[in-house]
């Protein structure tokens, strides 16, 4: 089950333009759709028996994460507006997938530091470094707080823009894949 | 925002100004940024009460660490 929301998102990023499936469930067009989704994420969470705190908590990385991919893609995206959002949880564990096919990473780091040379010196940029700029204004801090709450919490986050690929636990791995994906995809583990 | 401009733009830097988190279910840091570091920044007697909130925590510890939050 949960492969396989990664693998539909993974997908819908990797598709064609004109092949973008923008009539399911999984898609949000604006922020609104987006925020309105998510706001119901923590009651369901809780229902289903989770603890109150990390049920907030996980709703709160979902936001930073899906407001990421429109405050950094706003008048620039690359073609297909919006973003794929969904959650998963069985009452045990769960995962929360969140996708664009905006500017990605680097695309966006680049106007606050221009000498980054390839993906994955941008997302080590993103998820560890203090970012002076006023270009970003005070949007850096997302995949830090995302990051920081996966190792408290003994989560699993696995993060895909460009050519780089981002795991983390305990630790963060970051390495080169093959696979480019034009945007960002995050699976949050719960 | 609406606090910021409306709430205390003429109040002296120096004024105690107390951000109080009961009943604060989630925060995030790119609303905490725009809003308590600044205050933070602008009244040097800022205090932050009920930061109890896991969300709360993690928020501020982010800004601590990440950008310019020193209270």
């Amino acid at each position: 089950m949960k492969n396989d929301l990664e693998k539909l998102a993974h997908k819908w990023v990797k598709s064609k333009t004109e092949e973008v499936d923008t009539q399911g469930e999984y898609y949000c067009q604006t922020r609104d759709v987006f925020e309105a989704r998510n706001n119901k994420i923590p009651e369901m969470l809780v229902n289903k028996g989770m603890d109150e705190g990390l049920a907030y908590l996980i709703y709160s990385m979902i936001g930073e994460l899906g407001n990421n991919s429109f405050d950094h893609n706003l008048a620039n995206w690359p073609n297909v507006i919006g973003i794929f959002f969904n959650v998963e949880y069985d009452g045990e564990s769960g995962m929360a997938v969140i996708a664009d096919r905006g500017l990605g990473v680097l695309n966006t780091l680049k106007k606050a530091a221009p000498n980054l040379n390839n993906d994955e010196e941008a997302v080590e940029l993103a998820f560890t470094k203090k970012i002076s700029s006023r270009i970003l204004e005070n949007r850096g801090n997302g995949l830090k707080f995302v990051k920081n709450n996966v190792m408290d919490k003994n989560l699993v986050l696995k993060f895909h823009s460009g050519n780089a690929q981002v795991f983390i636990n305990h630790n963060m791995e970051i390495k080169h894949t093959g696979d480019r994906l034009n945007g960002c995809l995050a699976a949050l583990y719960f | 925002m609406a606090l910021e401009s409306y709430n205390i733009k003429d109040l002296p830097e120096d004024e105690l100004i107390e951000i109080d988190f009961e009943g604060v279910k989630a925060l995030t840091p790119s609303w905490a940024d725009e809003v308590i570091t600044k205050i933070a920044q602008k009244f040097k007697n800022t205090k932050l009460v009920n930061t109890e909130n896991v969300t709360v925590q993690a928020t501020l510890k982010t800004l601590r660490e990440y950008s310019d939050l020193k209270i």
